[in-house]
């Protein structure tokens, strides 16, 4: 198995920051900037990602002579010019460091839920030979946005399963297996899947991606695996027996995988005939006899209008299996058998779904989702609007507030000055120009000179991430519309 | 710096794969699969990437004892039992192949352009002990869909690029390095900025993407595939102040006193700054790098772009002057240039290529960079990508295998051995059986752990590049934006 494409910190940043060494002002001593998101599709963001950015590229002696040298060769190349490879800063770096970064970097802890619009992490030179340092690893930084967006994505399906659960449940403690992530051939790229996987994670325990188990046991000190799967059939092994024996094929599946759960996809010809006739005749006992051993019958379709295959799916089911009815009036059908619907479950199609079922009398406990692009690949920067820029430099030994303020658009304004981000008046806050307190700030200093100074385990992470956000409603959020 | 952080090539699949080799009918001994596009925003795809999946996980001895242990191991609490994972087949492989895998996969050359709804690749396992292992690798096979998706939408653009260039420019020298990538912060890895941005130069020339560079020499024999140039950014001008914002700008010239040079021009007010900083301030400094054949790219950075660069190029016109080309348009001095990087999609260049058009103004004038939407606003729906077993043998016989769900016919799939025939200069997807082989254009390109095929860069962007048989890309437009899909 080859090495990861990138094996050079100083190609983990666009071209153009080789050439911003000469850019700042003579006298320039210290660069700090900030990450936020700026607003966005969420109104709050679930904190994620940093340590792995960290220890994957900027903990240690990360920077080596063969380094300077090859990124040397490559960037005259890319340039075709040898003026803007900094070989001196760099050679600075291994010479006064040892090849570990002068940075001191402060940050929200993970897991933390806040609002939008406030500073989650700085960044800061502590080397008055080399500022630029500062945002030079902006690239690789920003991409901290991912896991924070997938993060919070992931939270929100909670929230409208949560929602749906008080409304028409009795029993709650199957939320958070109720949304399996089904995204790893749907995202962009193996790392991509074990970054959004372990994101996805934090709230939920049903996953498919191994990938973000990996990730959690290498940079979060997870044990073992954070998400859970059963052996479920895809269409390849129900198609392969052929039409006609479909049902064989999904007997064929009861018999193999005996105990505990299966899960079943239906849709390969005729959804509702196979549920009809397979599930609801043929295989009925045997459904009902795995029930008894205290496993149960995922079914899954995966085609279709979302919130009309899902009613006509529980009610063929409900029909042939009987339902009860909840304390809160909603019908359940027995424990033995489910609904997964895994296909076009964006939170819009969530809510849809939902909705439609509740109205209908259905409990939402008795289906189940999945989600892949739409959990994992259907998110940008744009999403949660986040961006990383300078607010204060120090200029010949003058502090100044650095800002953009484009008339062009107002939204891309940022903050100035060094930032703080406190409690104030039962909210979360960022304050700005230096005017906060320093003994009140919530950031903590992660990362200084190479050094990891903070190591947050996965159990942590989650434990701050389960909570319900102040002051956001999700039938709010649902009805205000969104981009989707 | 250290390895990936997936050192098991058993859990790079989907969690449930590893229950399907119990599920297939007793007596299969070979399932064949096969890779394409059913559709899309776009009518082609691009094929790119399949060699560097091939190389980076695929190929040579993969599969040793230690990760059977260690995936039995993960998987037995991953499931809550023990019956799932196949550790007989898999030391079957490490024993019987000494760890590689019995697979062999035929593709369309990469770079080849295939109108959608046609076979990319297919994949059967070697060794009928193991039919399970052709499904197996489908969740990373399927990642083609990323670099295949970035090559496409990118090409696209520069087929928008190409008409205006053609009908506004004397020539199309500008043309490759007309669309810039600026996507490295924006996409979700650095391994996908690696295959993304390396996706995109098969188009064209300009980066900042640096892991696609290095991708590229790596996995596809090329030296260097891109360029770029020394720019400002925010932090570079605003650290100077508002008020010595024109100083933030002389300093990058001075820094670059020789060649190409580009300063984002809207951290305050770019009228203001295209006006009275470039326009006037530091014109006789822009007319100096202009007699030593240098050049100065100014970039807005916010706004309504279409309106923004019309604006910007009038402004700069009124500062230095224009020339009419043979075509009839406006150019700016040749060492003067504006370059668009904020809000760049395949829906939104021909907008502004459109204005300046109409406004005079030759495409030649404006370069245009792209981040998230070149890179990270795509997905394996844009253009439908699917991997689907179409066949099997079961009990010696073969059988046609398809999914048909009522519920939706655009998840039809195709059955049958596939090959992919030029039928009067048109990609169809056909049977092998009854076809002769020789008129296959889908190539052995893995077998057994070996690599069949070694693709360059260079031939790859010599398939993909602009000819005469292209679809009408203006025509694809007009569709698009009439069916307002997102």
């Amino acid at each position: 198995m080859a090495s990861h494409p990138v094996d050079n910190l100083i190609l983990l940043a666009d071209c153009y920051k080789s050439s911003h060494y000469k850019a700042y002002p003579p006298g320039t001593t210290n660069l700090y900037a900030y990450f936020e998101s700026r607003g966005g599709k969420f109104p709050y963001t679930v904190f994620f990602g940093l340590q792995y950015i960290l220890k994957k590229w900027l903990c240690g002696p990360v920077l080596t002579k063969t380094m300077v040298e090859e990124a040397k060769e490559v960037i005259n190349q890319v340039f075709k010019r040898d003026d803007v490879f900094n070989e001196e800063g760099w050679n600075h770096i291994l010479e006064h460091h040892g090849g570990r970064l002068p940075l001191r970097i402060k940050a929200v802890p993970e897991g933390t839920v806040l609002s939008t619009k406030n500073v989650l992490f700085t960044v800061e030179s502590t080397d008055p030979a080399v500022p630029w340092v500062t945002n030079f690893f902006e690239t690789v930084l920003v991409q901290a946005w991912y896991p924070m967006t997938v993060a919070t994505n992931s939270h929100i399906y909670k929230q409208i399963i949560q929602h749906y659960s008080n409304l028409t449940s009795d029993n709650h403690d199957m939320v958070e297996w109720m949304m399996l992530d089904t995204g790893y051939r749907g995202v962009s790229s193996v790392e991509s899947a074990a970054i959004a996987g372990a994101a996805h994670m934090i709230n939920f325990k049903s996953s498919d991606t191994m990938a973000g188990s990996s990730l959690l046991r290498k940079y979060y000190h997870l044990k073992g695996v954070a998400g859970f799967s059963t052996p479920s059939s895809e269409h390849s092994t129900v198609t392969s027996w052929g039409r006609d024996n479909e049902e064989e094929a999904h007997k064929h599946m009861m018999d193999t995988y005996y105990k505990s759960d299966v899960g079943c996809v239906c849709d390969s010809y005729d959804l509702f005939k196979c549920l009809e006739e397979t599930w609801c005749g043929e295989l009925k006992e045997s459904v009902l006899e795995r029930g008894r051993r205290g496993g149960c019958v995922y079914l899954r379709p995966d085609s279709g209008d979302p919130k009309e295959v899902v009613l006509k799916s529980l009610e063929i089911l409900g029909k042939a299996y009987g339902t009860e009815v909840n304390s809160k009036g909603y019908k359940m059908l027995p424990s033995c058998v489910r609904v997964i619907q895994a296909d076009g479950v964006s939170h819009n199609t969530l809510w849809e779904v939902l909705e439609h079922i509740k109205t209908h009398g259905w409990s939402s406990g008795s289906v189940f989702f999945g989600a892949g692009a739409t959990l994992l690949q259907k998110v940008n920067r744009d999403t949660q609007k986040c961006a990383y820029k300078v607010s204060s430099a120090e200029v010949n030994g003058k502090c100044v507030e650095v800002y953009k303020q484009p008339i062009t658009d107002t939204g891309k304004t940022s903050k100035k000055g060094r930032l703080t981000l406190q409690h104030d008046n039962g909210n979360i806050t960022t304050f700005q120009c230096g005017q906060g307190d320093p003994s009140k700030d919530l950031l903590v200093t992660v990362f200084e000179n190479g050094v990891l100074l903070k190591d947050y385990t996965f159990q942590e992470v989650q434990d701050r991430a389960s909570v319900s956000p102040s002051h956001f409603n999700i039938e709010e959020y649902l009805h205000n519309g969104h981009m989707e | 710096m250290e390895a990936g952080i997936v050192q098991n090539v058993i859990l790079l699949v989907d969690s449930y794969k590893n229950s399907h080799h119990r599920q297939y009918p007793t007596g299969t001994s070979y399932i064949y699969s096969y890779f394409e596009s059913r559709g899309g925003k776009f009518p082609y795809t691009v094929f790119f990437g399949l060699q560097y999946i091939l190389k980076r996980w695929l190929q040579g001895p993969v599969i040793t004892k230690e990760m059977i242990q260690e995936a039995k191991e993960l998987h037995a609490q991953h499931f809550g039992r023990n019956d799932v994972f196949n550790e007989e087949g898999w030391n079957y492989i490490v024993e019987r192949h000494g760890g590689k895998l019995p697979l062999k996969v035929c593709a369309v050359p990469e770079g080849t352009i295939v109108p959608t709804k046609n076979v990319l690749f297919t994949v059967v396992n070697t060794d009928p002990m193991v039919p399970w292992l052709t499904s197996f690798f489908e969740t990373l096979l399927v990642q083609v869909w990323y670099p295949m998706t970035v090559a496409t939408n990118s090409r696209i653009q520069k087929q928008i690029l190409h008409h205006y260039h053609s009908k506004t420019n004397d020539d199309l020298d500008s043309l490759p390095r007309s669309l810039h990538d600026f996507g490295y912060r924006g996409v979700s890895s650095v391994e996908s900025a690696a295959i993304g941005g390396a996706a995109h130069l098969v188009n064209f020339e300009g980066t900042d993407t640096l892991a696609a560079l290095v991708f590229l020499r790596k996995y596809y024999h090329c030296n260097m595939a891109g360029y770029s140039i020394p720019a400002s950014e925010h932090s570079t001008v605003t650290i100077w102040g508002r008020d010595r914002e024109s100083d933030a700008h002389r300093n990058m010239l001075e820094a670059f006193p020789d060649g190409i040079v580009a300063s984002v021009s809207d951290s305050y007010n770019i009228w203001d700054t295209c006006e009275n900083i470039w326009g006037e301030e530091l014109r006789e400094l822009v007319l100096k790098r202009g007699k030593n054949g240098g050049a100065v790219y100014i970039r807005p950075d916010s706004g309504d772009p279409p309106t923004v660069v019309v604006k910007c190029l009038n402004i700069l016109g009124d500062a230095y002057g224009t020339t009419v080309n043979s075509k009839g348009y406006k150019m700016l001095p040749p060492y003067l240039r504006v370059i668009q990087g904020d809000g760049i999609s395949y829906k939104t260049i021909g907008k502004i290529l459109e204005n300046m058009k109409v406004n005079g103004w030759s495409a030649a004038n404006v370069g245009f960079g792209s981040g998230g939407s070149l890179l990270q606003k795509v997905n394996r729906d844009t253009q439908k990508c699917a991997y689907k077993c179409s066949h099997a043998i079961i009990d010696g016989k073969g059988v046609d295998v398809y999914k048909q769900p009522i519920t939706d016919p655009g998840k039809d799939s195709k059955k049958g051995r596939l090959a992919l025939h030029l039928i009067n200069g048109t990609y169809t997807t056909v049977q092998q059986e009854g076809n002769d082989p020789k008129l296959d254009m889908l190539v052995p390109v893995f077998k057994d752990g070996e690599l069949l095929k070694d693709y360059t860069l260079q031939e790859i962007r010599e398939r993909a590049k602009m000819c005469s048989s292209d679809i009408n890309v203006m025509q694809f437009l007009k569709e698009d934006s009439a069916n307002q899909d997102e």
